[in-house]
């Protein structure tokens, strides 16, 4: 019976060369933001992010209330139910403001996103 | 035989929680306008056989949306559409959620993604004729460019 060590070490390798060599690093992960909602209104308001590095924005939905984080420029809609948290994965943003709101209360308070 | 058994009890388990499912039901509303958005005839007619049974309160349920499983998830989706933008409801809308309801639906327009593939399929009276959509499009495009909170109109 042919040994399946050779086939595994084989996989094994390939896949160390694809984390290694795939252009994502640590680095890249470095850059994350959260956000909270609770009573109503999103903390905080104002985000300020470093422009042209990837973001990844953590959204925590501590509310009782189903609510949906929406940003038109960015491009991104999520609903989330109470409780829940989600991961907004953003490119690299260009110098801007970037605004984001609850599609779902339309009195909830916006908030921004801003790059620089 | 025993395959034959087994294969009459799984049809049997199926049609028991079919007929047990009809007993969970699903709240098919249509609740009082607030303010119903009041289009050009040409757009309200486009708007009313393409859009308005998921994003109004004036949904016209189909018979299936009687029979469960389906109607759970047809009553969901009637609801999370009624959310995302609701036309019997724009003049309860702030003027900046009006803004930005016009904006999602000219994105959503240009990249083919309203209505949905599956919902034109099974209603194919909700398809929109290249003309159509292209109307569609410059009525958002004049909502946005006007100043004005009112009523959208070309």
């Amino acid at each position: 019976m042919k040994s399946a060590i050779p086939t595994l070490f084989a996989a094994a390798t390939l896949l160390v060369a694809f984390h290694l060599f795939s252009g994502r690093t640590a680095a890249e992960e470095t850059n994350v933001a959260s956000i909270r909602f609770a009573d109503h209104h999103f903390t905080p308001q104002t985000l300020t992010v470093t422009a042209g590095e990837p973001l990844a924005v953590k959204v925590i939905n501590s509310s009782n209330e189903t609510i949906e984080f929406e940003s038109f420029k960015l491009n991104r809609e999520v609903a989330m139910t109470p409780g829940e948290t989600i991961t907004v994965r953003l490119p690299p943003l260009r110098p801007g403001t970037y605004d984001f709101y609850d599609d779902f209360h339309q009195d909830v308070p916006e908030g921004s996103i801003i790059a620089k | 035989m025993t395959l034959a058994r087994s294969a009459w009890t799984a049809i049997v388990a199926v049609a028991a929680a079919l007929i047990a499912a009809q007993f969970v039901p699903a709240k098919r509303t249509n609740p009082p306008a607030q303010g119903a958005l009041a289009p050009p005839p040409g757009i309200e007619a486009t708007l009313r056989r393409a859009c308005y049974d998921c994003h109004s309160n004036e949904t016209r349920w189909p018979w299936y949306s009687r029979v469960a499983p389906i109607s759970w998830l047809i009553v969901r989706d009637v609801e999370m559409a009624r959310k995302e933008i609701n036309f019997s409801e724009w003049g309860s809308y702030y003027p900046a959620t009006r803004r930005r309801k016009l904006e999602w639906m000219g994105r959503a327009l240009r990249e083919g993604k309203m209505p949905p593939r599956l919902y034109e399929l099974m209603h194919p009276g909700a398809r929109l004729a290249d003309a159509d959509r292209a109307a569609l499009e410059r009525w958002v495009e004049s909502g946005l460019a006007t100043p004005s909170p009112g009523k959208t109109s070309e």
